[in-house]
């Protein structure tokens, strides 16, 4: 058997009164692809915020490759192999898309090596700079890679979030949303990218909306809803589920037919 | 005439150094430092007190140097509780109370007295040379600090310091210790400002709390703002626009025959009005942060 990658014991996390997650408990696979389910405010970026160490849970841990990381800071997560993107990726005014991609690297950032710039500092800063330039060429950045990073297209930024994160060569990659407010056509080239990532042995966690994405790309699902994971199936599986179809479409519906039922009774 | 422009040059000079110091934190990390002029006061005093205890008047400079980065050490500890607003705040109080205890303590900053009869850097010099020399020194380091902080900014500490002020949870993501950033630039920018400081106390002779009032702290801020906040080249420009403006009103009251208070009102009017029209027209200052893309 694989061993998890990730794994999250009965995690519960309150703001205030609101009970956002409550028992949420799943494990990723090393080499899976999940996909994160769930509609708006069942929980899943507080998950994504408390597994990339943002937020501090009430209850419950996190694992990630057989050591607890739950109260290990989000700068450090990074260093345990674990990398994220944002959902809405707000980029810097005065940096450029290849100077935010560089600044991803944190290796020889100290006072001292920069000021002097012996030849390990020239030697990092080069090899930096490749790197991000062949991952801003991967995922179809090159063309803006002189423009401040703050005036890219959302979609751009969603793909420029991505080169941030792949940058730190994560072993698990967790993704908000890429897909929301990038065009079909580049879908398609996110998707063969992430399986690209996949095939060269990153595992992927990525929270999305879309189902046709969802479908192509991962090869689990776990849905959330209203804080609980109400159900954890293949992809296909999804449509037959009648948890999910429940969460998907809502308390209104519920709250319909008990409308009615009351109605009946008086 | 030539004391006069020596006299303006050395002081452009001080101040120019306070305030790439400043532009290490406002600048490169967005830090609002409202309490920067503690820096200064901590180089001056050392400097001070290096020469009231009898040692060698040059370990003075080193001392406020090192001082004022244990201060910057405290500052960012105090920050990580504060958002940036609320922190800029504290560093304003930080500095008063410093600047108050320096006020009401006799055995080691004399009290209100201060620490007079610093001597100057080079007093054996025949005549004017001294001043000349020291002059010289002066615009010798804001260079050498200028070619420092733009090497500074330019490189990998600069381009973390440049993220974490513009998407703190991207950096943090990313992997960056935002404390430790901010820990280090508080130490660059207090230990340049530090030597400001110290510049500043052998100048006059004397270490007082006169260095370190708030408004000297906003005539930095006006200062970066108005030149360019983020860039070097623009910081050394605010530096000197508003040292102009000091160095001119005086020949304006003796042309105009106007007393010594309007003088001073004038003076501050004078920048106010630059800085209002700054914020008004050029927001990021006359030579605003350039675009950082890696050739």
């Amino acid at each position: 058997m694989t061993r998890a990658i990730l794994e999250v014991r009965n995690l519960a996390k309150a703001f205030g009164a609101f009970q956002v997650l409550e028992d949420v408990a799943f494990q990723v696979q090393k080499g899976e692809i999940v996909g994160l389910l769930g509609p708006n405010g069942s929980g899943k970026s507080t998950l994504l915020n408390i597994i990339s160490g943002f937020i501090a849970p009430d209850k419950g841990t996190v694992m990630l490759d057989g050591r607890d990381v739950t109260s290990v800071p989000t700068f450090r997560i990074v260093n345990e192999g674990l990398a994220r993107t944002f959902q809405l990726p707000i980029m810097p005014q005065k940096m450029s898309v290849l100077e935010v991609a560089m600044a991803a690297d944190t290796t020889m950032h100290g006072v001292l090596p920069t000021l002097f710039r012996g030849a390990g500092f020239c030697k990092a800063e080069r090899d930096t700079r490749e790197r991000a330039m062949q991952l801003l060429d991967e995922l179809l950045l090159t063309r803006v890679m002189h423009l401040p990073a703050s005036a890219i297209s959302g979609g751009q930024k969603k793909l420029l979030g991505i080169v941030c994160a792949l940058m730190a060569r994560p072993r698990l990659l967790m993704l908000d949303e890429p897909t929301a407010g990038v065009h079909p056509n580049l879908r398609q080239d996110i998707v063969r990218a992430l399986h690209r990532l996949n095939d060269q042995g990153m595992t992927l966690v990525i929270v999305e909306h879309d189902m046709h994405f969802i479908r192509e790309a991962c090869n689990r699902c776990i849905v959330l809803d209203q804080g609980h994971i109400v159900a954890s199936c293949k992809p296909e599986e999804l449509a037959s589920n009648e948890r999910v179809v429940q969460a998907y479409l809502g308390a209104s519906v519920e709250e319909a037919r008990a409308q009615i039922m009351q109605k009946e009774v008086a | 005439m030539y004391d006069f422009l020596i006299f303006t040059v050395t002081i452009a000079g001080i101040y120019a150094i306070m305030a790439l110091g400043l532009n290490v934190l406002a600048g490169y990390s967005g830090l609002l430092n409202f309490g920067h002029i503690a820096f200064a006061g901590i180089g001056a005093y050392a400097t001070g007190i290096a020469h009231a205890r009898g040692w060698p008047v040059l370990v003075g400079i080193p001392l406020g140097m090192i001082a004022a980065m244990i201060l910057g050490v405290a500052m960012a500890r105090m920050g990580r509780r504060l958002a940036a607003d609320y922190w800029g705040i504290a560093t304003l109080a930080v500095a008063e109370i410093l600047r108050t205890v320096a006020l009401n303590e006799d055995a080691l900053t004399g009290g209100a007295n201060g620490i007079a009869g610093i001597p100057g850097l080079f007093e054996s010099m025949p005549g004017q040379w001294g001043q000349f020399y020291f002059t010289v020194l002066v615009l010798a380091l804001v260079v050498l600090i200028a070619i420092l902080s733009v090497r500074l900014g330019d490189g990998r500490f600069g381009r973390a310091l440049r993220l974490m002020r513009e998407q703190p949870a991207l950096a943090a993501c990313m992997g960056y210790d935002l404390l430790k950033l901010k820990t280090h630039a508080l130490m660059c920018g207090g230990a340049i400002t530090a030597l400001a400081g110290s510049l500043y106390a052998h100048y006059f002779n004397f270490a007082g709390t006169e260095f370190m009032l708030a408004a000297e702290t906003f005539v930095l801020w006006t200062m970066v703002m108005i030149g360019g906040i983020g860039r070097t080249g623009g910081v050394i420009l605010g530096v000197v626009l508003v040292q102009a403006v000091y160095a001119f009103v005086p020949f304006l009251r003796d042309m105009l025959g106007f007393g010594s208070d309007v003088a001073g009102a004038l003076r501050l009017g004078l920048i106010g009005t630059l800085l209002l029209l700054c914020l008004m027209w050029r927001r990021e200052g006359l030579l605003p942060e350039k675009l950082r893309n890696p050739a």
